[in-house]
């Protein structure tokens, strides 16, 4: 079952998104800020991280950094997760690591894509 | 002719051949005041014969005209008391050779055998005394003039003593004439005009330079008070009266102040302006997050009502969710309006593929198109390409207007069709859409494209909308240069126009508002839209200008600007300049310069700003920049940043690299910490001390002002981030000062200092150039061997052509 680990400080947001791919047949864990985002991937080695960007305690840039920096950590797909849509916040999620980049308010299906895009097929088949 | 005794011959004829060669007129009497004898200078000047001359009473000469009451007092009266007079005065109408001035020296003497004699010397000073009130006349004039000028004047000898002063300046200062006249003038009013600074600019300035203007004095002038003086100087050379100095001092005071007020006021308008700001980007966030829930979890419903086949709540969790992105767009559009009128919305430039834009709109338009069952075709012309504009807006764009269409319009067509063409000398992308949709009213057509207005109230129940769709799509195109044009007839359909340049050019540089001194950024700028496929700008600016060969100036001050443009120019440099930070972005992009001189204070990106942006960007981050900044007021001096930069927590070793740079002359030199953490000042503390250094500590920048004021510190380690006064305004306030503008500081940071700040601050800055007051010559040559330094051709310099380049791109 492809194990994904929503790093996201705001309840319902986490609430909704782990829900719903729990529906579409994911295995979700979750982290309230970018601090516990690294401890829990270190401790649970997920096979993709969802990545909130603004994000106490530590940010996602530097929580993503840090996934990237670490060597056990380092090859888990982290797509960046931000309410700002703003040109160059997708440049800045790519600098610090990041593999691909969602805006919210999240379309399921579009999020869903660049999952299994990274996955490179072995996800949802395989839950 | 003289009676001679036989001995004395020779003798005689000597003396008479020096009278006669003696060209001042000589008159030789005897006691009764007869001519004994004349020189030849005589006879010519009067115009006389020695017959007429010679053993006559000198009244009766040449009809009397010697008969002067002057002269009768001075040989009756006072040639008998005293053996000699001189330079006596004598003014009088001469028959023959009219009104004269001669100044008499007479000597009375015994020549050998003949009795006493008394010699009379004759000098024509007419012509000098003409020559001399003329000059008077000359200077009462001038002093007139600078009695006339409000400014006091002093005016100084080379040896700084007042020669005069003007009436404006007996008045402002309220002194007298003779207790400023002859005084040095630091004696001036009880010393009131001993300034350190003025002594500087007198002594070690004026010397070098012959002239200083706006010299900038704030001093407490005992009679006046404190006062804000400028000063301007000028040498000049008058005539007998030598070398001069004049002095002129304009009170600044109320200026400043009301300087100052508006300065103050602009500060309150910008925080106000900040705050709303503030408040609109929160309540977007405040706003958009429960609105995610609420889209998120109708969607949801919408999924679990599928999977269980729950029909009866399919139409309403429907309902919820067009509601709640309605509701979401609404916002959005009022945030990017408020937005707009804030002046907070920016440009994202970049280089992107229009067909696949507008293909990606419409995917997203058709479920529309085909519930009012219209068909759209989209027409993109041959070769249509990318454009340089910002991505976001274009679609925004482009989305408003096809929904629009589509809203507008049932059972019909749509039309797209786009290109690009060449209007008034450059490229522009069109972009139509047209539909057979119900059209516009002329009336209608006024108002289309005002904020918060729709053709028809009654639009608004029946079609939805804010009314914001057509103004912000216009804002938006004239933002980036553009416009939106409207041609509609009611009942037949409407056709929307969106122009853009295909190089969208950054906001505030519009061509043709460029200065002189801006030529070269003007002409990049037009070769850069004539190569829109160039992927930033980066490839264009023309082959005239091989990228590699460039120094940029970026430079708001246009006088500064065309001097380093002609300084660098006569130095050999290829020199291109930018008015301000974003067209000094573009063109950074468009000639990849070898070096960049960039200006710190600017009005609308600061220095700081620019090279933060440089350095985010791959492509330009390895180009060398000099910041620097020219305040034409000495006092102030340049004004630098931080002469070093060290990470926190210390590393011992990298301080000691860094207390070495800064050797200390005379141990134990005093060196300042500024920290707020006791910790840290402490470690800092040990660290210097074993290193040789004697340590005071301050816990933020007003405390460590206070201690500068007691103690002038060798070199200040400063934390950035303090309560009070935080690092950059001490640092700011450092530079400030005339006497700490050279003080080394060292910037010791911690680690989590956000991006703009680190950027500041750290080794980004190829070089900080130090210069205090003084010469503008000296910092040009700086600045000149810095770019030798990196702009002498160089075998390994990235060429166009270089992979490493191409890489970067």
């Amino acid at each position: 079952m492809t194990r994904i680990l929503l790093v996201e400080d705001n309840e319902m947001n986490r609430d909704m998104l782990s829900r719903r791919l729990e529906r579409k047949g994911y295995q979700v864990t979750l982290a309230v800020d970018g601090l516990s985002g690294v401890e829990m991937a270190a401790a649970h080695l997920p096979d993709l991280v969802l990545m909130d960007m603004s994000l106490p305690v530590l940010d996602g840039w530097e929580a993503t950094r840090r996934l990237k920096a670490a060597l056990p950590t380092r090859h888990i797909p982290v797509i960046a997760l931000t309410a700002h849509a703003m040109a160059g916040d997708r440049e800045k999620a790519l600098e610090a690591g990041c593999d691909d980049y969602d805006t919210k308010p999240i379309e399921l299906p579009r999020l869903l894509e660049k999952i299994e895009a990274l996955l490179g097929g072995t996800g949802k088949d395989s839950p | 002719m003289l009676r001679r005794k036989p001995r004395g011959d020779d003798v005689a004829s000597y003396a008479q051949d020096i009278v006669n060669t003696v060209r001042e007129p000589l008159l030789m009497l005897d006691t009764s005041l007869r001519v004994h004898s004349a020189n030849r200078a005589f006879y010519q000047t009067f115009k006389v014969s020695a017959e007429a001359t010679e053993n006559r009473l000198i009244y009766e000469l040449g009809n009397g005209q010697w008969d002067i009451p002057a002269l009768r007092t001075l040989l009756e009266d006072v040639i008998p008391t005293s053996s000699v007079f001189n330079d006596f005065e004598l003014e009088h109408t001469f028959p023959m050779i009219g009104r004269r001035v001669m100044l008499l020296n007479g000597r009375r003497l015994r020549a050998g055998g003949h009795s006493e004699l008394l010699v009379l010397a004759m000098e024509d000073v007419t012509e000098r005394r003409r020559s001399e009130a003329e000059l008077k006349a000359i200077e009462t004039y001038a002093q007139n003039i600078v009695d006339t000028v409000r400014e006091p004047l002093l005016i100084l000898d080379a040896t700084l003593r007042v020669r005069s002063g003007n009436r404006a300046f007996y008045q402002t200062f309220q002194v007298s004439c003779e207790e400023t006249e002859n005084r040095l003038i630091y004696e001036l009013g009880n010393g009131q005009w001993n300034i350190p600074a003025l002594r500087t600019l007198l002594e070690d300035v004026v010397p070098q330079s012959s002239a200083f203007n706006d010299f900038e004095l704030e001093h407490d002038f005992p009679a006046i008070g404190r006062r804000v003086m400028l000063l301007n100087a000028r040498k000049l050379q008058a005539g007998h009266h030598g070398e001069l100095l004049v002095l002129a001092m304009e009170d600044v005071t109320e200026r400043r102040r009301s300087e100052e007020e508006v300065a103050k006021a602009r500060e309150a308008a910008e925080t106000a302006n900040k705050t709303k700001s503030m408040f609109l980007a929160n309540m977007s966030h405040e706003l958009r997050t429960p609105l995610n829930a609420i889209l998120g979890y109708s969607e949801m419903l919408q999924e679990e009502a599928a999977e269980l086949e729950l029909a009866g709540f399919g139409a309403d969790l429907d309902r919820i969710s067009a509601a709640g992105k309605h509701l979401l767009a609404l916002i959005n559009d009022i945030l990017d309006l408020s937005k707009i009128e804030a002046g907070k919305m920016e440009l994202f430039l970049e280089s992107f593929d229009l067909a696949e834009l507008i293909d990606e709109v419409a995917c997203t338009i058709r479920p529309m198109v085909e519930e009012n069952a219209n068909t759209l075709d989209i027409h993109l012309a041959p070769g249509l390409g990318a454009i340089h504009a910002d991505q976001m807006k274009v679609r925004q764009a482009l989305f408003n207007l096809l929904s629009n269409a589509v809203k507008f319009t049932h059972e019909g067509s749509i039309t797209v069709d786009a290109g690009r063409q060449w209007m008034d000398g450059s490229e522009w992308i069109t972009v139509r859409v047209a539909d057979t949709g119900i059209g516009l009213e002329p009336g209608q057509l006024v108002k289309l494209f005002q904020d918060f207005t729709q053709a028809d109230p009654s639009t608004t129940r029946k079609f939805g909308g804010t009314g914001l769709g057509l103004a912000l799509t216009r804002r938006f195109c004239q933002m980036m240069g553009g416009d939106v044009t409207v041609h509609s007839v009611a009942g037949e359909g409407s056709e929307f126009t969106i122009t853009l340049p295909a190089v969208v050019r950054e906001a505030g540089a519009e061509p043709g508002a460029a200065s002189p001194g801006a030529d070269a950024g003007s002409d990049a700028d037009a070769d850069g839209a004539a190569v829109p496929e160039a992927r930033d700008g980066a490839a264009s600016a023309g082959a005239e200008t091989p990228p590699g060969s460039v120094v940029l100036v970026i430079d708001d001050d246009p006088v500064q600007r065309d001097l380093m443009h002609r300084f660098l120019s006569r130095e050999g440099f290829e020199v291109r300049s930018a008015r301000g930070g974003e067209e000094g972005l573009r063109l950074s992009r468009q000639l990849r310069p070898v070096a960049i001189t960039l200006d710190v204070t600017m009005p609308d990106m600061d220095g700081w700003s620019v090279l933060k942006a440089l350095k985010a960007d791959a492509a330009l981050r390895d180009i060398p920049v000099i910041m620097l900044t020219m305040v034409d007021d000495p006092a102030r001096g340049f004004s630098l940043g931080a002469a070093d930069y060290a990470t926190k927590p210390v590393n011992r070793l990298r301080l000691s690299q860094i207390l070495r740079k800064h050797t200390c002359p005379n141990p134990p030199c005093p060196v300042l910490v500024v920290d707020d953490d006791a910790a840290a000042r402490a470690v800092t503390r040990r660290i210097l001390e074993k290193e040789g250094w004697r340590v005071c500590e301050a816990e933020n920048g007003r405390v460590a002002l206070a201690c500068m004021e007691r103690e002038r510190p060798s070199l200040i380690l400063l934390d950035l981030m303090m309560p009070e006064m935080d690092g950059f305004e001490f640092v700011d306030e450092v530079r400030g000062h005339r006497e700490w503008a050279l003080l080394p500081i060292v910037v010791l940071s911690a680690h989590d200092l956000s991006a703009p700040e680190r950027l500041r601050l750290n080794g980004w800055v190829t070089s900080i150039i130090k210069k205090q007051g003084g010469s503008r010559e000296a910092l040009l040559h700086q600045v000149r061997d810095l770019l030798y330094d990196w702009a002498a051709p160089r075998p390994n310099l990235p060429t166009p052509g270089d992979e490493k380049l191409a890489a970067a791109l």
